[in-house]
């Protein structure tokens, strides 16, 4: 048996904090949405705020870790809700995390201030370069610390793929300004139109500063490299909406085709339809089951009208007088799922066939940009780091969001950034201002009825019929929750967080907890098995009465109903309430 | 377990008789038949007959159940299948029961298809797939007078025809959804409404609903892109959808229906599709297409049984008449039947 | 047919509600009009996780026993119900449970093996039950009311049904019922909209007195009450338990009394003691405490006192099935005790008749001085009707007792020898009639006396006595058409209703077929049963047991050899069954 004493420490009215492995395995397996989601949003206890009517301690709580909850409640990829309890096959559907998020963002109260948890100057000077998801994020962190941070954006305005890359009918542009605004107000010192590289070398911003961080994210579209690829009226994905949302407006004709998978291509398509088109089709080289974007993604570009088109591949571009005429594809059959989880195709010989269309866009990824400067570079000549440090070869160059890793979601980079200004200020100063901790304490049973459980998960509201959000740009197509529907899907929530546990020297063995279980979260076991840091990772579980030397809530299954409690003749199933939380180190060790 | 368990899911005219073709080679075998209506097989073709009053309800069903115990095929009507673990050979039905298989047929067949741009309207119209649809259809028909049909695939213009018989006004938009995997040419469009109108029928020169409203229990007003118009009711024919949702991510390899190769295997080992839910690569049009109608459902089923026997029969692809008819390309066969 | 004949089962586990739910059904389809026989079945373990049916069978015209074939079954628990599928027709009803907590293997499942004709109707009883009111314990309810959105059945009746079950409790689980209820029965509405039946639409329901659900034990605990039973004594015992519950709850209201004694024997010892002292006293048992009673019971033949005592057959010998029903106690009743010890002994056929026979068993104990065996069964016992209420006239209720009128001086002969065979009664403690009652023989006077003649004497007065009592007793009753008949079947308890159903059946089908019913098993009115057997080609006694017990009582009276259909399954018996035979027979016999 270990020293548990060794990481448990006792925290105000109560509470207790933990950092023992063990508690951190059984958050991850207990509280799966937190788990999921790269920032580690404690979901539970936001979306709880929520229901308790109080939307700006909600939107506070995803503050804390998510510096723009406001833009992440809404394009968020919502890894979270793929992992939700309330998903598992006989339970239902995931919980709207996401857009519970957003509702706490537009429900906060007027003029709403988030009070930063704030330590003193550290004399410190970080420049970052790119005031993209990742760029932002780290600035917020390392200004939060004491830290004097300059953030450099190539652009004319900050904010990077969440300004130039997701169209404005997802992401309305107050919103984003109003949360950059949040953190540059920190006293970020924000230069546009500063292209590193060209405007300023990276060697003098590393002479200048204490630490250089490069998030620039990836704005090099790949090309098809297929023939005419350069006719007019084609167009690279990438480029093509950073154009639009610079205010450069593209003309795409009437029937346009969409080359890509990602959200990129879907953006692309959708941004065709609001700039005249009105016969718009993805083409896809596998099918649609292989897709990255969301369910909803799909749904809503069909209710568009944009038609998906599987199994193509572009063989060449047609053109008559220098213009798209159309695109010659080949069909493809679907090979071996690839250790990446990509699927293989193989174009099928003598499948050519032609679709006509008067503009092309070729959205089939992107990369970052070979930034000149020293260090180790990758084979396209992209600067290295290592994934968990985030430095780079050289002294003071760090690295992180989709510069360092490729094409990623918004929450990741956000992620990464506030973890690389954790690890310059580590390496700076040899500190650590905050830490993860699992907080327990005491807490009462739920206060859920049973009957939310069987709440139907509601979807976000959009605009409809879908022609009517086609007549300008900036329509935004999910009008979000009213307050009462944010607060009925908040309900819906199991609140995870808390735990049951029966105290097995009381137990009397009398199964009524079993009787009332909602589903096999109550197990006759035989042997509990424990991974070596303690935490339990499965039950052996018996039938034979004989063999039985536990009843125990297998909390990976128990879905927080509180019927074993109430119905508990000896009580001896205690309730707790667990959470994975950040908290200042008050203490420097 | 040494025995074989094959399973069907699907109780049309490919999943029939695949199971009746299993039963016929191997005697002990299990053989279970999955069908999602709690009815007996009948014939879906036959239904705009039955809405014209020329057939009657029980003139519709196929195979009498005796015959299923006779031939020691277990029946299972009204289950319906939700998922499927391929790799432990289980699959899962509605009913949280978990059935063992060492081989399996998919015959599931297709659903009616509405466009997503007119999922909000989805109340407001009737498709006519299932003998159910078809009660709904005479309930309707019964009180109104003109119909609005959106379409152009076999059952649209078969239903129209019932329709004629039953002297009602029809109103005809043909979709270009409908003729997938053909493009709705403009030579196809002219062909087809001039047949249309030689019949009586008021073809419409608009090509997308824009919006429908209900004024009344019995009229709805259809705004195309060409106008607006009241009528009695509207009849959703944007073509079928193959009906494998359930199978989405299941490891099976799906685009619109499941991808089989012409002995319609499907990417899983023991695993075979037919009828109208498997979708299969034709060089002739060079694009992949799902068959349909009764007869090329029946043999795909025979195929497909065969193959899980240990065959190596091959789909008969070049079914140029298909697609030929009059010079016109279509998808349909039922064409000549008009 | 048209009419409304309608078998509806509920099959769970312990704790599924499976009981409450089929007594609901019973109670609303009764509240509409209908007639109803139900029936349930449960686990002889007392606290344990065994199989519970309820069958009900719902119609238009009288019905008397239970149909073997279900039309609709609903399923608390599908692994139990998969018992049940022999019984149901090829298109029955079956509402399960579609969302049950965890995966069910296929060699496990209901479904799996039910007829590719059955009608399904899967429901989340359980979801649909946490989601209306927030416990899945009302899963029962929810399928209540799938079966009355599926069946057609007018869903206020139930909603009556759960406020009389639930009107005791607070209002908040009424509400949590009726929610259930309705959650179950907008789900079945909305969700098979295409395909609700209608199976009780064609109903034509007799006008007549308004009715109430009663069981044979609810009958038997009334009839005592309103026969003005003074004490109960009684150890329980299924499945005659329920009639002493319910005079524990009664009686004490009527200044009467309950006692529990410790075993059977002192149980009959203290009726006696009571009836001694001219209290009217009871008590109830089934085959393994009347076996106790015997000598007690010849005591009270011996020494003329009147008692009571209920046996609540169930299948023997010993433990034997305690839950099950059987008639093998006929023999022991009629013959088990030693010694000449004959006495009155009773059956009734349905529930009316277990009231009405049970008020007749006092006054006839007191008039003929002797213990009274009533006989029922637990499927009489268990079984609901909807019947008029019975009440027992003024006449029904009146003292039997016939009191000396001796003048002064005159020794009173407590025993005295009449032509009847009854000596007048005196009751302890009237004055100059003191007697001493013993259990030796005894002379008119009670005083003991071994002679050879004295006991030739007496024994032949007790007999005479005994069988005096035909007078008073219930006569067979005949269901059958003027002239000869092919086949005559002669029932007696439980069995019975099955008989006759099966002879009216029989006629239906054209055959000249008729029923004798026989209520008063000893004595027994010979005339009456050989006038009928006379004209019968051939007699049919069916019984639940497997040896002819009422065969080898009666088949003597009958003109050739009775042919027996001896059943041992616990189970009631099935009218098919009988009508089977019948017809069988009828055959044989045209040919």
């Amino acid at each position: 048996m270990k020293n548990r004493s060794a990481h448990v420490e006792q925290g105000e009215k109560g509470a207790v904090y933990s950092t023992d492995p063990a508690d951190f395995y059984y958050m991850g397996v207990n509280v799966p949405c937190q788990k999921a989601c790269p920032a580690y949003t404690n979901v539970p206890a936001y979306i709880r705020s929520l229901y308790d009517g109080d939307p700006s301690r909600s939107y506070e709580i995803n503050r804390i870790v998510n510096v723009m909850p406001a833009v992440l409640g809404r394009i968020c990829s919502r890894p979270c809700e793929a992992m939700c309890r309330h998903g598992e096959p006989e339970l239902g559907k995931p919980v709207n995390i996401c857009h519970i998020k957003r509702s706490a963002a537009d429900y906060r109260e007027p003029g709403h201030i988030y009070l930063e948890q704030l330590f003193a100057p550290l004399g410190k000077r970080v420049c970052i370069v790119g005031a993209g998801p990742a760029g932002l994020a780290a600035a917020h962190d390392l200004s939060t610390v004491g830290v004097e941070v300059t953030l450099l954006e190539a652009f004319d305005k900050p904010g990077g793929m969440l300004r130039y890359g997701i169209p404005e009918f997802r992401l309305p542009r107050n919103i984003l300004d109003a949360e950059i605004g949040g953190i540059l107000r920190l006293g970020v010192a924000l230069k546009t139109g500063v292209r590193v590289g060209r405007d300023v070398s990276v060697e003098s911003l590393l002479a200048d500063y204490d630490a250089v961080l490069v998030t620039a994210g990836c704005y090099v579209s790949r090309k098809l490299e297929v023939s005419g690829e350069n006719l007019d009226s084609v167009f690279s994905g990438l480029e093509f909406v950073v154009d639009v949302h610079s205010g450069k407006l593209p003309v795409v004709g009437k029937s346009v085709l969409v080359i890509g998978a990602g959200f990129t291509a879907f953006d692309c398509a959708r941004l065709a339809l609001r700039l005249g088109a009105d016969d718009v089709s993805i083409c896809i080289r596998g099918t649609e089951e292989d897709l990255r974007v969301t369910a909803d993604e799909i749904l809503e570009a069909k209710r568009e009208s944009i038609a998906i088109k599987g199994l193509t591949v572009s063989k060449r571009i047609l053109g008559e007088n220098g213009k798209v005429a159309g695109v010659e594809f080949l069909r493809t059959r679907l090979g071996e799922r690839l250790p990446s989880g990509r699927r293989a195709v193989a174009p099928i010989e003598g499948s050519e066939f032609v679709l006509p269309a008067d503009s092309v866009i070729v959205a089939v990824g992107q990369g970052a940009e070979a930034i000149p400067s020293p260090g180790e570079k990758g084979p396209r000549g992209v600067l290295k780091a290592d994934p968990r440090t985030f430095r780079a070869s050289v002294s003071g160059l760090y690295l992180a969001g989709d510069y360092m890793t490729g094409p990623s979601t918004v929450i990741e980079s956000i992620a990464a950034g506030r973890r690389a200004a954790e690890q310059i200020v580590a390496d700076l100063t040899g500190k650590r201002f905050r830490q993860w901790v699992v907080r327990m304490e005491k807490a009462q049973i739920t206060d859920r009825p049973r009957e939310w459980d069987f709440i139907p998960r509601q979807e976000i509201p959009t605009v409809l019929p879908a022609e009517s959000r086609l007549k300008q740009m900036d329509i935004e197509v999910e009008t979000g929750f009213s307050r009462e529907e944010a607060h009925e899907e908040a309900k819906r929530c199991y609140l995870c967080y808390l735990h049951y546990e029966i105290d097995i020297d009381a137990c009397i063995y009398c199964r009524y907890c079993i009787d009332v279980a909602p589903r096999d979260c109550i197990k006759l076991v035989k042997e509990i098995v424990t991974n070596e840091d303690g935490a339990i990772t499965g039950y052996v579980q018996t039938t034979n009465w004989g063999e039985v030397n536990a009843v125990v809530i297998d909390n990976s299954r128990c879905i927080r109903c509180g019927a074993c409690v109430r119905v508990c003749p000896v009580d001896c199933i205690s309730v707790s309430k667990v959470q994975l939380v950040q908290r200042g180190l008050q203490s420097w060790r | 377990m040494s025995r074989e368990h094959w399973v069907v899911i699907g109780n049309g005219p490919a999943g029939n008789a695949a199971a009746v073709t299993l039963r016929k080679f191997v005697t002990d075998a299990r053989i279970t038949l999955i069908g999602e209506e709690n009815i007996p097989e009948y014939r879906c073709n036959l239904l705009p007959d039955f809405i014209a009053g020329a057939l009657r309800e029980e003139d519709l069903f196929c195979t009498p159940i005796q015959r299923f115990r006779e031939m020691d095929i277990k029946l299972r009507l009204g289950q319906k299948v939700t998922d499927v673990a391929f790799e432990r050979g289980e699959l899962k039905l509605a009913h949280n029961e978990v059935v063992r298989f060492t081989g399996m047929i998919i015959a599931c067949g297709s659903t009616p298809s509405i466009p997503e741009r007119l999922g909000m309207f989805r109340d407001l119209m009737l498709p006519l797939k299932t003998l159910g649809d078809a009660k709904r259809w005479i309930e309707k028909l019964a009180r109104v007078d003109s119909v609005f049909v959106a379409g152009g695939d076999l059952t649209s213009l078969c239903f129209t025809r019932a329709l004629l018989a039953l002297r009602k006004r029809v109103m005809f938009m043909l979709c270009p959804d409908s003729f997938w995997p053909i493009p709705l040419s403009s030579e196809v469009r002219r062909s087809c409404s001039a047949r249309l109108e030689e019949r009586g029928v008021e073809v419409l020169d608009c090509a997308k609903i824009e919006n429908l409203t209900r004024l009344s229990e019995d009229s709805v007003e259809v705004k195309t892109d060409a106008g607006s118009l009241v009528v009695g009711a509207v009849g959703a024919f944007f073509g079928l959808v193959p009906n494998v949702r359930f199978l989405a991510r299941t490891g099976l390899d799906l685009e619109r229906g499941i991808l089989v190769d012409e002995y319609l295997r499907t990417c899983v080992e023991n695993v075979y599709a037919a009828g109208d839910c498997a979708q299969v690569y034709h060089p002739g049009i060079r694009a992949y297409w799902v068959s349909i109608g009764c007869p090329n459902a029946t043999e795909q089923g025979r195929i497909a049984a065969m193959n899980l026997m240990g065959g190596s029969l091959s789909l008969d692809v070049p079914q140029e008449n298909i697609f030929e008819v009059d010079g016109i390309k279509v998808n349909t066969s039922w064409w000549m039947e008009l | 047919m048209p009419g409304v004949d309608v078998t509806v089962e509920v099959c769970g586990m312990a704790g599924d509600g499976t009981i409450a739910a089929g007594g609901m059904i019973n109670d609303a389809m009764s509240h509409g009009g209908f007639s109803v026989l139900g029936f349930d079945s449960y686990p002889a373990e007392i606290r344990g996780f065994g199989r519970c049916v309820t069958r009900s069978r719902v119609g238009d015209r009288e019905i008397r026993a239970l149909d073997e074939a279900t039309h609709v079954l609903i399923s608390l628990n599908d692994e139990e119900s998969k018992s049940r599928v022999p019984v149901l027709t090829r298109d029955c009803v079956v509402l399960f449970d579609s969302n049950p907590p965890v995966l069910v293997e296929e060699d496990r499942s209901l479904v799996a093996i039910l007829d590719p004709e059955t009608r399904l109707f899967p429901m989340p009883f359980g979801d649909l039950a946490a989601a209306a009111a927030g416990t899945q314990r009302g899963r029962n309810l929810v399928a209540l009311g799938g079966f009355a959105a599926v069946c057609g059945a007018d869903p206020e009746l139930f909603r009556e049904a759960i406020r009389a079950k639930f009107k005791a409790k607070s209002q908040s689980v009424l509400q949590a019922n009726l929610k259930s209820f309705d959650a179950g029965y907008a789900y079945a509405l909305e969700k098979f909209h295409d395909r609700l039946l209608t199976m009780f639409a064609s109903a034509d329901l007799p006008k007549g007195p308004e009715k109430v659900m009663l069981s044979g034990n609810m009958a038997i605990g009334k009839a005592a009450l309103d026969a003005g039973l003074k004490l109960y004594f009684g150890y329980p015992i299924t499945p005659a338990t329920p009639i002493m519950e319910y005079l524990a709850r009664e009686l004490p209201k009527r200044g009467g009394a309950v006692v529990q004694m410790e075993d059977e024997i002192s149980s009959i010892g203290a009726v006696l003691g009571a009836s001694y002292a001219g209290k009217r006293a009871m008590t109830a048992t089934s085959g393994p405490g009347f076996a106790l009673m015997t000598e007690l019971i010849t005591h009270g033949v011996m020494a003329e006192i009147p008692a009571v005592i209920l046996n609540a057959q169930r299948g023997g010998p010993s433990t034997g099935l305690p839950t099950k029903t059987e008639q093998s106690d006929l023999h022991a009743a009629v013959f088990g005790g030693p010694g000449d010890s004959y006495r009155i002994v009773i059956a009734p056929t349905n529930v009316t008749e277990c009231y009405y026979y049970t008020v007749k068993s006092f006054q006839l104990a007191e008039k003929y001085q002797t213990p009274v065996i009533v006989l029922t069964d637990f499927y009489l016992d268990n079984r609901v009707e909807n019947v008029p209420m019975p009440e027992a006239r003024e006449e029904d209720v009146r003292d039997g007792n016939i009191y000396p009128n001796v003048s002064a001086g005159e020794p009173y002969k407590r025993y005295l020898r009449t032509e009847s065979g009854i000596s007048p009664r005196s009751i302890p403690g009237q004055a100059g009639l003191q007697f001493t009652a013993t259990g030796l023989e005894h002379t008119e006077r009670g005083k003991p006396d071994y002679s050879a003649r004295n006991h030739m004497e007496m024994s032949a007065k007790r007999f005479r006595k005994i069988q005096g009592a035909l007078a008073d007793l219930p006569e067979p009753e005949e269901y059958a058409p003027d002239g000869p008949l092919s086949v005559g079947v002669i029932g007696w308890g439980s069995t019975f209703g099955s008989a006759l159903e099966a002879v009216l059946a029989a006629r239906e089908r054209g055959l000249r077929v008729g029923a004798l019913k026989i209520t008063s098993l000893y004595p027994y009115h010979e005339a009456a049963i050989r006038k009928f057997t006379s004209r019968c080609e051939e007699v049919l006694i069916p019984e639940l047991n497997y040896s002819g017990q009422l065969i080898s009582l009666i088949g003597r009276l009958c003109r050739k050899e009775a042919i027996p259909l001896n059943l041992a399954t616990g189970e009631p018996f099935p009218p098919s069954l009988i009508r089977k035979k019948i017809e069988e027979l009828a055959e044989a016999g045209a040919q």
